[in-house]
């Protein structure tokens, strides 16, 4: 009696305390454990190297596992779920990042890179302009090769 | 061209090393928790060997200290004399409360048999309580203010100077 009397009086944090009342149907049998597995997929298991939830055989992933079970059971949905661990653990908990900042921002840097790049290699092979190549020389434009041209008895064309 | 291109590797090399730079003067134990300045999410939970229930609400009034511990961690054995002697130093002004999770009952009586205690040490049956705290491992301390808003958060074996100083984030609320 003492024992159930605990029982009752025991509370832990409930999602509805985060993120309201459930917006979904309640999910049960073959289709929690798939959907079990989905969404926990979604959550960085927070004491492992990059593992997700549903993959890690932690004890916290698997009670982060049971929680996830648990609250689809209830009819909690995807986002609300995502949401309730992002609120404990904050963005770094999802797995997927929300913004798409994340995603673009390193095709930006590659594409700025990219022109950096091709604006230098333009710029070296190009060079500065060179100067002009000088006349050829001929016997009329010097005298001198006409005088050298006259001693050695060559061709003068 | 080419101070266009000096120009634009001078603005990067700068904002590495602002990062780096923002980056090297943070404490690495000093983990931003978006609980920070929300309330404390609610629990009542069993005190350790009896039948007792602690109820969270029942430590408003006054600073509280959440740490969250397990007898299989190595640095919560570390950190457990400072907390024991912080609380004798520092109740009932301000008040002490241990969460474990991930262990066992017999454990932890005895470890608290054999190092004492200052505060009461409640369980964490199925880790929810840590779970909606947005703990990662143990040691883990939060402390709340008087009216249950978490003020400040500590990751890792603390002692009394770091008690100290995250208590003074609770005192400048």
């Amino acid at each position: 009696m003492i024992l159930l009397v605990l029982l009752l009086s025991l509370k832990v944090p409930d999602a509805e305390q985060f993120v309201g009342p459930p917006k979904g149907a309640p999910v049960a049998d073959a289709q929690l454990f798939q959907r079990t597995r989905e969404v926990a997929s979604l959550l960085r298991c927070p004491v492992c190297q990059g593992m997700s939830v549903a993959d890690s055989p932690s004890e916290m992933a698997i009670n982060m596992k049971e929680q996830v079970r648990e609250l689809l059971a209830r009819g909690y949905t995807e986002e609300q779920i995502l949401k309730y661990f992002e609120i404990s653990y904050g963005q770094f908990v999802l797995l997927k990042p929300k913004s798409p900042v994340i995603w673009i921002l390193p095709i930006i840097a590659l594409v700025v890179g990219a022109v950096l790049v091709i604006l230098k290699i333009r710029n070296l092979s190009g060079g500065p302009p060179s100067p002009p190549a000088p006349p050829p020389l001929t016997p009329e434009s010097d005298p001198y090769v006409a005088r050298v041209r006259d001693l050695v008895g060559g061709d003068k064309s | 061209m080419n101070r266009t291109v000096l120009f634009v590797g001078v603005i990067i090399a700068a904002a590495l090393v602002v990062i780096l730079f923002v980056g090297l003067g943070k404490d690495p134990s000093a983990i931003h928790s978006p609980l920070i300045d929300k309330p404390a999410p609610e629990f009542s939970l069993r005190e350790v060997g009896t039948n007792k229930t602690v109820d969270l609400t029942q430590y408003r009034g006054k600073p509280l200290i959440i740490n969250f511990w397990a007898t299989w961690c190595g640095p919560c054995w570390e950190e457990h004399p400072s907390l024991v002697a912080s609380a004798r130093q520092l109740q009932p002004d301000v008040q002490f409360l241990g969460v474990v999770f991930q262990d066992k009952e017999e454990k932890i009586l005895g470890f608290l048999n054999q190092r004492g205690t200052a505060y009461p040490t409640v369980v964490d049956e199925k880790g929810k309580t840590a779970i909606a705290y947005g703990v990662g491992g143990v040691p883990e301390s939060y402390f709340l203010d008087a009216k249950g808003t978490i003020r400040a958060k500590f990751v890792g074996p603390m002692n009394g100077d770091i008690i100290q100083e995250n208590l003074q984030k609770v005192l400048r609320q």
